[in-house]
């Protein structure tokens, strides 16, 4: 056992946090941690001017026109069901896909189990790629939107929206993005893309704190409120502020939360987002690589890396994914994701789903000495005789 | 889309009716017994429980009934004295299907359920 912590676990989410992230945060909050837009003191402005300024950079980063429709939210979740709940409506049609994560999934699945919507799902290939045909074989006229993930969160596959999102600007199809995975890894460009709607966190590859994330809406796109509260905006009446972004925002903003997004943003780019792909993809090939060359290890769709996020998925023969994921954190001081990573139907697809498999998710801190580390302890777990 | 639900089975073990999840954990960490761990012990290969195996289900009932949850990776390392691949090849089922399910421990709360 070692005292030392490899963490393979940056898809769920990023650790370490940047120091400069975490001390940036207490420093900043410590100075203008008031309330942001709720009275008429200067700290209440400073604070309101952080979260629309953060609000512009999000904006930038994503390639969005309008800061205003940067609705700031928990997570991908949160954004996502904002997004959900509030586009479709009774009778419409939606299509998913079969790689995405309950986050999608499930706010579908609620819809449609209550004869609300009705909804379709697209297959993925032997690579772990959903061909844009097969998204446009699914659209009907009643399809209001097309709801699905840029980056598989269990095999790392970057699907190809621009070519989805044409298709869907085509057919007059809202293009709605979960880009949990993505945001932070790989260049978003919303309106290059023709994205509609793009849900991210901030706690994965933007390397901020968890509770923080938002839904980012191109300029034309309404967005109906679905919950409701205060704002701090027109108090005196009982309806919720209809002008964005407080038409989707409700409550006091987690600030704090802002103020990590904003500095997580400020350490993507100024590492260089293409710099931190290109460093994490070469450990990711080599740990493939290393992996590959053990016949008891499977890999999913994992034989051609390009177009991939830094995620890995395997199993192990004859041995639990759940005992492998304890016999590397507890043996080699490893810690990966074991389970079905919130993606059911990916597993069902790849026969997994009774067990699950094991994730290995790298991030900007992970070193080859740790890879190697990685590919060593799986070589003892699978021969244990040899280790 | 339709949605897997958390399923029991009534089952006869070691002369008690007890109840089990899909995956054969016990529903009640109190329905377990020596009795119990050596017939479902049985049941995956198993024909007698050996020492080692013992002191390791005693070490994850104890802990369980004292801190009311199972013990993390390193606890578990420690208590046991042996590493988790020990453990894992110890038991035919492994370190959950196998240690873990025999002591009684409830099924761990994980993306698998």
């Amino acid at each position: 056992m070692t005292d030392r912590l490899v963490y393979l676990d940056n898809a769920a989410t990023t650790f370490p946090k940047p120091a400069e992230v975490l001390r940036g945060m207490v420093e900043t909050y410590a100075r203008i941690g008031a309330s942001p837009g709720r009275g008429n003191h200067d700290l209440a402005a400073q604070a309101g001017t952080f979260a629309d300024e953060t609000r512009a950079r999000v904006a930038r980063f994503f390639g969005a026109p309008d800061p205003t429709r940067v609705i700031f939210a928990a997570n991908a979740s949160d954004a996502l069901n904002t997004a959900i709940f509030g586009l479709v409506r009774p009778g419409d049609h939606v299509v998913a896909t079969r790689l995405d994560h309950n986050s999608v999934l499930r706010p579908l699945h609620h819809l449609a189990e209550r004869e609300i919507i009705t909804c379709d799902l697209a297959p993925f290939d032997g690579r772990g790629f959903v061909d844009p045909d097969a998204i446009a074989a699914l659209l009907r006229p009643a399809t209001r939107a097309v709801v699905m993930c840029h980056g598989s969160n269990v095999l790392g596959t970057i699907q190809p929206v621009a070519e989805i999102g044409r298709l869907c600007a085509e057919r007059g199809v809202l293009l709605v993005v979960d880009a949990a995975q993505s945001a932070g890894q790989v260049p978003i460009d919303m309106t290059a893309l023709g994205i509609s709607a793009l849900a991210f966190t901030g706690h994965k590859a933007l390397y901020g704190p968890s509770g923080i994330g938002g839904l980012v809406l191109r300029p034309d796109l309404d967005v109906e409120t679905t919950r409701f509260g205060g704002t701090g905006m027109d108090s005196a009446s009982l309806v919720h502020s209809q002008a964005y972004p407080l038409r989707l925002e409700l409550g006091t903003l987690n600030l704090l939360g802002v103020i990590g997004l904003s500095l997580g943003i400020d350490f993507v780019e100024g590492r260089g987002l293409g710099n931190l792909h290109r460093q994490e993809m070469a450990l990711l090939t080599r740990l493939r690589d290393g992996l590959a060359s053990n016949s008891a290890v499977t890999l999913y769709c994992a034989d051609d890396l390009a177009g991939h996020l830094p995620v890995l998925t395997a199993n192990v023969a004859g041995i639990h994914p759940q005992d492998v994921g304890a016999i590397l954190d507890g043996d080699f001081g490893i810690a990966v994701r074991v389970g079905v990573h919130c993606a059911p139907l990916v597993h069902r697809d790849l026969g997994t789903i009774d067990r699950g498999a094991v994730r290995f998710s790298l991030g900007a801190f992970t070193t080859a000495e740790e890879i190697d580390l990685a590919i060593e302890a799986m070589n003892a777990i699978t021969h244990p005789a040899r280790a | 889309m339709a949605e897997p639900i958390r399923t029991r089975e009534l089952r006869t073990v070691a002369g008690r009716q007890v109840y089990f999840d899909a995956e054969g954990f016990f529903w009640d960490p109190d329905d377990w017994s020596d009795e119990a761990a050596e017939e479902l012990a049985g049941e995956s290969g198993t024909l007698r429980l050996d020492d080692v195996q013992w002191r390791v289900l005693r070490f994850l009932r104890a802990y369980y009934l004292y801190h009311g949850r199972a013990p993390m990776n390193r606890e578990l390392r420690a208590g046991t004295e042996l590493s988790l691949g020990e453990l894992e090849r110890l038991f035919p089922d492994g370190i959950r299907m196998g240690a873990r399910r025999l002591a009684g421990l409830p099924n761990p709360k994980t993306c698998l359920d």
